[in-house]
């Protein structure tokens, strides 16, 4: 290999000796990230190779291990610990540092061992410790765990309680490359940086202490004596329970230690158990989602790929019978308005919006609003989803009148504004998106609809909408929310400049909030409506496609309760097959809807009709609220 | 996986090749789990077909909307002339159908298919003009004309025996008779929604008479108004039992009854579940009979696409000018180009092969829709429509091995 070999670190302390030697290797691009961009680089491909927690290892799937590098520890590790000022046996809640994924998982598994289930929350470091009190305890993780150790009278070591469980070490990163990524010379450059980083371990406690305030021969002991950074044949045991251990919770995707180079050529590590075990047939894959194992990211992609139309339909039809087994479908009595359709963000698929000063560009008056409500009251709805552009004239004050009028005079439920809007509304107040919510919860709204994620993953949106949100802003508002207690929707929209990998990677960044909140209810996608007024050439797309998209997700999303049929882009027709394909939900009963109609697509389909086709499916139709409880019962 | 115990013995049934009795047929209706029977629909087709799906570039004609008969389920007949939205074609008219499809880019279309309202004032000779008329402009052009109720209506109002009728009209150039007319065969619902036409056993009889004469032809059903499923499975074992006596049906297609602007208005149509179903059910019960064909016009493409999965070897053709189902409601557009079908076909993961009326195979396409920048040159050259070979008589051009 010629080009260099784009590597990923993290800035914690632990993992320095491995690392920091190649920051001055002409043959290494190293960047330094925290563990969760880390992965996303990885599973973007953005990155050959990352010193990866290995929980985020399983989630990705189908990553290689690099032979005899790792972080890890036999027994006591000091900078892992659940801290509290009571036994771990009378704890009520735990407050959890969510930055590292592996010690948060680790830490449900010795919890469940010994069938302890405090209340789980994800708290800042800084506030989980200071919120350490009574019942209330906190996973604390790195510095702030070496900082706190003597201060609380009780504290579980998570590897030392580990050790005593399995007798095993655990490992906490590791090596990982993408397969094909990195070839054994490369391999023995990160070897020898370990070496040399190692010997540099004295140097490494001075510096770390100097600029936390540790105390540096505590951290050297730390380095020297609690750090393992060996992955022998007892580590590689160790991992692979953890990952067994973790599957079989239905924690993380079944995982197995892969490598890429035979182990000759290192000779430090025999592995002989597991070099290269073959791959789970499709079959297997199936049945194991069907049965609700998590599955990884490069599982994911292969369903995607290779799964026939039937194995995935009936694969994502067991997994809703699972979930909901009554053979119900739900629909809503809702209203999807459209306060305005003055935008500046352009986005290329879209046919709804105008640019500021447009004559066409409009806000709707109170007048109209009222009227369009009223209808929804007469039909029997239950709710207005309330989404629009993101107009620079409407403050966030004009946002919480009109909330509170819709509240005040038709007692409806307001699914309302997207994370743009939410995020348009903070910039162009100066707030941070907690203040806009608190703001918006407090005049009324009741959830956040989905919208607008089209695609979690930067380098599809900087091409199909430069000026929308990132990713992590996306989410971002939609954390923030959940823990606020809304509740919101979850969306797709694939099929214009994406690749399947990017679809797979949406649905994990999407699960692996909801493992976080728990907040979404639901996931719809739909594939990009090209039409007139549309600046962006058409994907992949159709009916099939649809179908096995929407099953993979059913596959995918073991812990988002329903999946809805996005019958107002596929049609009626499609959507009721779709019931077969994994979802438990008809959507809504559409009074009007304007940005995907104003791209040509328009069905118009009434509650009659929705209950008709949902029984004609061999279901039972209830309709249900925005928390997709059942207003009525099921026939 | 559970599954009804019924299922479960259909299912061994059929993978052992045992015919299904009416009992099976009614339980597969009943069967909640439409994925489990339109997978083994599916199996059936693959096994007769592998991936293949069937087109063709055909158009439909329908000359004459007046019609004598008083369906409740039509929307396109008029009872006379004189009516409001009546309309007779001239002769010429008609012709210059074809005559502006002759320099079509991918070639002029290898099939007309005429279906018309039985309409009591025309000369026979009008019929025998428009098909030798239709030959002069295009000697190859396979002529799939005038259901088995309009061939029942023909030798009552013009005092023929079938097979003078069936006879004069070959000699015109009559090659093969479309399935329309069929509804639905039991006398009971058949006297409530079309109770002054050709009779079941009448239209059975037109087919075995064709058949007899050597003429292939095709059936329907017309599903999903007031009649049961045991209807329909009756009516699918009537077909069944003449396929065993003549061999003579090629395609069988269901039609899913539209209710727009006719007597039955007040009915619900039937939802995509109930189309492939009734696809998937039509498949394993017509074990005698090759091609079963999801017809887009009546299914809308979509639904049509998800059929090519459930059971169905053939999604019709190009068609052009649809005026039947377009009086019903049907979303379907009016036409769908060449490469719109190709398109559909291989996004349901099947081989796009086109045919004649008689199934030769006209040119089988490559699976993938690669673009064609992406292909090597020698792939490309595979992909590349091949000029259209003739087919004519009884010389027919060889499957291309895919």
């Amino acid at each position: 290999m010629t080009d260099k070999l784009r590597a990923l670190g993290v800035a914690f302390l632990n993992a320095r000796p491995l690392w920091e030697s190649l920051k001055d290797d002409a043959r290494v691009d190293l960047d330094l990230a925290r563990p969760s961009a880390l992965a996303r680089a990885l599973a973007e491909n953005e990155a050959d190779v990352g010193l990866l927690p290995v929980a985020a290892a399983a989630t990705i799937g189908d990553l290689r291990l690099l032979r005899n590098m790792a972080i890890g520890a036999r027994g006591k590790v000091r900078s892992v610990s659940i801290v509290s000022e009571r036994p771990l046996h009378e704890l009520e809640s735990i407050a959890l540092d969510l930055s590292s994924r592996t010690s948060v998982v680790l830490a449900r598994l010795l919890l469940a061992r010994r069938k302890l289930t405090p209340h789980l929350f994800a708290t800042e470091p800084a506030q989980a410790i200071a919120g350490v009190k009574d019942r209330t305890g906190a996973l604390v993780i790195g510095d702030a765990a070496l900082d706190v150790e003597t201060r609380f009278p009780y504290r579980l070591d998570l590897a030392e309680d580990w050790f005593e469980w399995t007798g095993l070490p655990f490992v906490f990163a590791a090596w990982f490359a993408r397969a094909g990524a990195i070839d054994a010379e490369q391999e023995d450059i990160l070897r020898v940086a370990k070496q040399k980083g190692l010997s540099r371990v004295d140097a490494i406690a001075k510096e770390h202490g100097a600029r936390s305030g540790l105390d540096e021969s505590s951290l050297r002991a730390y380095l020297t004596e609690s750090i393992r950074y060996d992955l022998g044949d007892e580590e590689l045991r160790g991992l692979e329970r953890f990952w067994a251990e973790a599957a079989q919770a239905g924690l993380l995707p079944r995982a197995t230690a892969r490598f890429e180079q035979p182990s000759s050529t290192s000779g430090s590590s025999s592995a002989s158990t597991s070099s290269s075990p073959s791959r789970p047939s499709l079959d297997t894959l199936l049945s194991r989602a069907a049965d609700g194992e998590r599955l990884s990211a490069a599982d994911g992609e292969r369903l995607l790929r290779e799964g026939s139309f039937f194995e995935l339909g009936l694969a994502a039809d067991a997994v809703r019978r699972r979930k909901h087994p009554k053979g119900v479908v739900t629909y809503i009595v809702d209203r999807n308005v459209n306060y305005t359709n003055v935008c500046t963000t352009s986005c290329r698929f879209c046919a709804f919006y105008r640019p500021v000063g447009h004559p066409e560009g409009y806000v709707l008056t109170r007048e109209v609003l009222g009227q369009k409500l009223q209808e929804v009251v007469d039909a029997g709805g239950v709710q207005i989803l309330l989404q629009g552009g993101l107009n620079p004239d409407l403050p966030i004050g004009w946002y919480e009148d009109l909330f509170r009028w819709i509240k005040k005079e038709y007692r409806l439920g307001l699914h309302a504004l997207s994370p743009e809007e939410i995020l348009h509304l903070a910039r162009l107040e100066d707030l941070s998106v907690r203040q806009v919510l608190e703001k918006l919860h407090a005049a009324g709204l009741d959830s956040v609809p989905g919208g607008g994620a089209e695609i979690l993953v930067d380098r599809v949106r900087r091409k199909i909408a430069k000026a929308k949100c990132t990713s992590e802003e996306w989410l971002g508002v939609m954390r923030v929310a959940h823990h606020m207690g809304l509740r919101s929707s979850a969306t797709m929209m694939y099929g214009t400049v994406d690749t399947l990998e990017d679809r797979i990677q949406h649905l994990v960044k999407i699960r692996d909030l909801q493992d976080e909140t728990g907040g979404f209810t639901a996931f719809f996608c739909w594939d990009y409506q090209f039409e007139k007024g549309t600046h962006l050439a058409p994907g992949e797309n159709g009916t099939h496609l649809y179908l096995r998209t929407q099953a993979v997700a059913r596959l995918m999303l073991d812990n988002v309760d329903h999946v809805g049929a996005s019958w107002v882009t596929q049609g009626p027709a499609v959507g009721q097959v779709a019931l077969r394909f994994g979802a438990d939900d008809f959507g809504s009963v559409m009074f009007e809807e304007n940005v995907v109609s104003s791209a040509g697509t328009t069905f118009g389909i009434n509650a009659d009709k929705i209950e008709g086709r949902i029984r004609q499916a061999g279901f039972k139709a209830v309709r249900r609220n925005v928390r997709y409880e059942w207003l009525n019962e099921p026939g | 996986m559970s599954e009804s115990s019924k299922l479960a013995s259909i299912r061994e049934k059929v993978r052992n090749g045992e015919r299904l009795t009416s009992e099976d047929g009614i339980a597969l209706f009943l069967e909640p789990d439409l994925l489990a029977i339109g997978q083994l629909a599916n199996e059936v087709c693959e096994k007769r077909h592998g991936d293949r799906t069937y087109f063709n570039r055909n158009m439909r004609i329908e000359v004459t909307n007046v019609c004598v008969a008083s369906c409740l389920f039509c929307s396109f007949a008029k009872l006379e002339e004189h009516m409001p939205g009546a309309h007779t074609m001239k002769l010429e008219e008609a012709w210059r159908e074809l005559e502006m499809r002759m320099n079509d880019p991918g070639g002029p279309p290898t099939e007309i298919h005429i279906v018309n309202g039985l309409h009591p004032g025309l000369p026979f000779s009008y019929y025998e003009e428009l098909l030798r008329g239709f030959k002069r402009i295009d000697p190859n052009v396979h002529l799939k004309c005038f259901t088995a109720v309009e061939i029942h209506f023909f030798a009552q109002h013009y005092g023929m025996t079938y097979v003078e009728v069936l006879e004069k009209l070959r000699a015109a150039g009559l090659e093969s008779l479309p399935g329309g007319g069929a509804e639905i065969f039991d006398e009971g619902v058949r006297s409530k929604i079309s109770h002054d036409k050709a009779t079941a056993a009448e239209y059975l009889e037109v087919h075995r008479v064709a058949h007899r004469m050597g003429m292939r032809t095709n059936a329907t059903m017309l599903y999903g108004h007031i009649e049961t499923f045991a209807h329909r499975v009756d009516h699918l074992l009537r077909l069944r039992a003449l396929q065993d006596e003549t061999k003579g049906l090629q395609a069988f297609i269901p039609l899913a009854f539209h209710p727009d602007g006719n007597g039955m208005k007040n009915l619900p149509a039937p939802t995509a579940v109930d189309d492939l179903r009734t696809l998937a059910v039509s498949r394993l019960l017509l074990d005698n009979v090759d091609h079963i064909k999801a017809y887009w016009v009546s299914l809308t493409p979509d639904v049509a696409q998800i059929a090519l999965r459930m059971g169905a070897d053939d999604i019709d053709g190009t068609i052009v000018h649809e005026t039947i189902y377009k009086a019903a409601g049907t979303r379907s557009p009016g036409a769908l180009g060449y490469d719109e079908l190709v398109r559909l076909i291989r996004e349901a993961g099947r081989i796009p092969v086109e045919r004649d009326t008689l199934y030769n195979v006209v040119r089988e396409l490559p699976r993938a829709a690669v673009p064609e920048a992406a292909l090597k040159p020698r792939d490309r050259e595979r992909a590349r429509p091949r000029a259209l070979p003739v087919v004519q008589g009884d010389v027919r051009v060889k499957e291309v091995p895919s």
